[in-house]
């Protein structure tokens, strides 16, 4: 268990935001919401989360945008993991091609997945 | 038949007739030929005379034939009648032909003489053919040419007549004849010189006649007296007169030539040629070099013709005429007057240019239906393709996005549950699978209805989607990277998609290759499989559909698929 790492969840769709804070609390994370790109990067400099949950569906930019964005700041970066109600093959090579440490569908998010990536970026 | 040109007929018969006439002197043995040239030379003319009066009936041209006819034959026969009056009268009048012969030469090709000088030169030629005829029958003694017993009386003769005198009066006569003749045939020349188009051809043969004829009435003259005998002189060197009716004849030949030419031009005429194409060809059939093709300007100023030049409908240049293009009043044809002759031939070329314009314009017409047609179609399969993307971008956002949430509590709630109520967590466990499962539906769903990964990642991630989704073994040859139109892309996209759903149906393949490459202007997109083959865009299949939907965006489908040796399948679709 890291209890102390912090998420963002960016997302512009209140309900989806409302209860992933509830699912990831309840599993014991601190969480933060943006829910536009610009946001998720004023957001990741001031709160500095240990992992961004980022839906690649944004009003402004899209996630692969925020994701290079948060990747070009100073370091440490955050793990960042992309979500999106669709599936990973819907967006071809976008994913790998991206700085984000993977993909995780909408409907599969939970703390044990989240977890896993964090443990996986672990030093 | 007009009554006019019956009594011509009638004339003409009773003329031919009359002029078989014999006297008795000379004897009918050297008689003979001279009446059988007469005879022909004089028909000849009064044939061509009432024939050119049918084809040509608003001209005079078909008159002056007929009158040279009469005043060639008509001394004859009076010479012939045993009176001493006609005797006297047809021998003085048989050379008044001649001044006949000026004017229609003159008069060629419009049956008008062009000057108040010319009508002077003919008048002069009658009065001085009268005039000398008078003046020699006062001296002339029948009796000079050995006619003693059995020639009529010469009425005008006065005394027993003189030989020296008739002799100067013919010296006169011919002097003054020679000189009329030159300036005739001058004014021929000139009239050749100074015409253009149709009238200059019509021209040529006349001048090659007028000096023939010329040459024969200055040999056969009384001014040379040249040492011939009667059958040269009265029969055999006349013959060249013939060359007058022939003239006739010449032009006839040429304006049934025209006429024949210019329905060859029409076919020859490459569709949709440009107007002075049109122009050029008609001219050329018509043989009037002059021919201009002239269209009215949008702006209401005036005409211009095919070469650019300004056309004076109202005030034509002296020597034109004008006749509309028929079922147009934009377009006008200006010709040669000479060609006024042929009113049925400028009715064919301005028939022949009005087929030629309507079929231009035809063909523009349709041309430009079916460019909108073609628009228009381009733009129903975008708009299409446009909606389709709408739809699954609002399935995304809303029943997606809901199923999503509706999963997340779900499984928050059998966490929630499982521990104090196992038989509510799993029943909630149920129902949050039906929930994922109807995610998923919903995901192929939305995808068939519009692919998000061509809408992401353009054909390069789109292509590789639909090829690892692919139930037979695919291999993606080439796929160029970047991103095309939307329209090309989505295009590109159904082919393959369509040509590997078909793969998998029908062909009973085992492996299928994609090839997708951008050629300059052209994208060409290619599916193949070594599968059963025998497949046709004819079918009905959604072969055909694909073939319409290529063609919508103005590329061609082509499909080869011999049975039992695969199918290979080639989309050609335009691309910057």
């Amino acid at each position: 268990m890291q209890p102390s790492a912090a998420i963002l969840i960016v997302d512009d769709h209140d309900g989806f935001r409302t209860f992933a804070r509830s699912m990831l609390e309840a599993a014991g994370f601190t969480v933060a919401e943006a829910t536009t790109g610009a946001e998720a990067t004023d957001a990741a400099r001031t709160i500095r989360p240990g992992l961004v949950l980022l839906d690649i569906q944004l009003p402004d930019f899209d996630g692969f945008e925020v994701a290079r964005r948060l990747a070009a700041a100073p370091a440490p970066a955050p793990v960042v993991v992309l979500t999106s109600t669709r599936e990973a093959r819907d967006y071809g090579g976008r994913i790998a091609a991206s700085p984000a440490a993977g993909f995780l569908p909408k409907d599969q998010l939970s703390g044990a997945a989240l977890r896993r990536f964090l443990a996986r970026d672990a030093p | 038949m007009s009554r006019r040109r019956l009594a011509a007929l009638v004339a003409g018969a009773i003329a031919a007739a009359g002029s078989l006439a014999w006297s008795g002197w000379p004897p009918l043995s050297d008689y003979l030929p001279i009446l059988i040239c007469y005879e022909v030379i004089g028909m000849s003319f009064l044939v061509a005379g009432i024939a050119a009066w049918m084809r040509w009936p608003a001209s005079r041209l078909g008159l002056l034939f007929t009158i040279v006819g009469y005043l060639y034959l008509v001394p004859y026969i009076l010479v012939n009648l045993a009176n001493p009056v006609a005797f006297t009268i047809g021998n003085l009048s048989e050379g008044l032909y001649g001044a006949a012969l000026a004017h229609l030469g003159l008069a060629w090709p419009t049956g008008r003489l062009r000057s108040r000088f010319e009508r002077g030169v003919i008048i002069a030629e009658y009065v001085t053919g009268v005039g000398f005829g008078l003046a020699g029958m006062m001296f002339w003694n029948p009796a000079f040419i050995g006619c003693n017993a059995s020639c009529p009386a010469n009425v005008l003769l006065i005394g027993a007549g003189s030989r020296s005198a008739w002799n100067a009066a013919n010296t006169i006569s011919g002097s003054v004849e020679l000189v009329l003749t030159g300036i005739v045939l001058a004014l021929i020349v000139r009239h050749w010189r100074s015409a253009r188009g149709w009238s200059r051809q019509a021209m040529v043969p006349l001048v090659w006649i007028g000096v023939a004829i010329g040459a024969e009435q200055i040999l056969t003259g009384n001014l040379l007296l040249l040492p011939l005998s009667g059958l040269v002189s009265f029969g055999l060197a006349p013959l060249v007169l013939l060359a007058g009716p022939a003239l006739f004849v010449i032009s006839t030949v040429r304006a049934r030539t025209a006429g024949g030419a210019l329905g060859a031009a029409i076919v020859d005429l490459e569709p949709g040629a440009a107007p002075g194409r049109l122009r050029d060809a008609l001219a050329r059939a018509l043989g009037d070099s002059t021919l201009q093709l002239a269209f009215r300007q949008p702006d209401g100023m005036g005409y211009l013709d095919t070469a650019g030049q300004v056309v004076e409908v109202a005030r034509l240049d002296p020597g034109r005429a004008l006749m509309p293009v028929t079922g147009s009043d934009e377009a006008v044809l200006v010709y040669d007057e000479g060609l006024k002759l042929e009113p049925q031939l400028i009715r064919l070329t301005a028939a022949a240019a009005s087929m030629a314009l309507e079929h231009t314009r035809l063909q523009a017409e349709v041309q430009a239906q079916l460019e909108q047609v073609r628009a228009s179609r381009e733009r129903i399969v975008e708009a299409g393709d446009a909606e389709r993307r709408r739809l699954e971008r609002d399935l995304h956002d809303g029943a997606q996005q809901r199923l999503v949430t509706l999963s997340l509590a779900l499984a928050m709630a059998r966490d929630q549950a499982a521990s104090a109520d196992p038989a509510l967590g799993s029943l909630i466990e149920s129902a949050s699978k039906e929930a994922r499962e109807a995610l998923t539906e919903l995901r192929e769903l939305a995808r068939g209805i519009h692919p998000a990964v061509l809408t992401e990642t353009g054909l390069t991630g789109a292509i590789q989607a639909l090829v690892e989704r692919s139930p037979v073994a695919t291999t993606v040859i080439a796929v160029p990277d970047g991103r095309f139109p939307t329209a090309i892309e989505a295009t590109a996209y159904f082919v393959v998609s369509e040509a590997l759903a078909n793969v998998a149906k029908h062909a009973m393949a085992s492996g299928a290759e994609v090839t997708i490459r951008k050629r300059p202007g052209r994208l060409v997109v290619e599916v193949s499989d070594d599968g059963a083959g025998g497949a046709r865009t004819e079918k009905g299949s959604g072969l055909r559909g694909l073939a319409d939907r290529v063609a919508s965006a103005g590329g061609v489908l082509r499909v080869d698929s011999p049975p039992g040796s695969g199918t290979r399948l080639e989309a050609d679709i335009p691309c910057p």
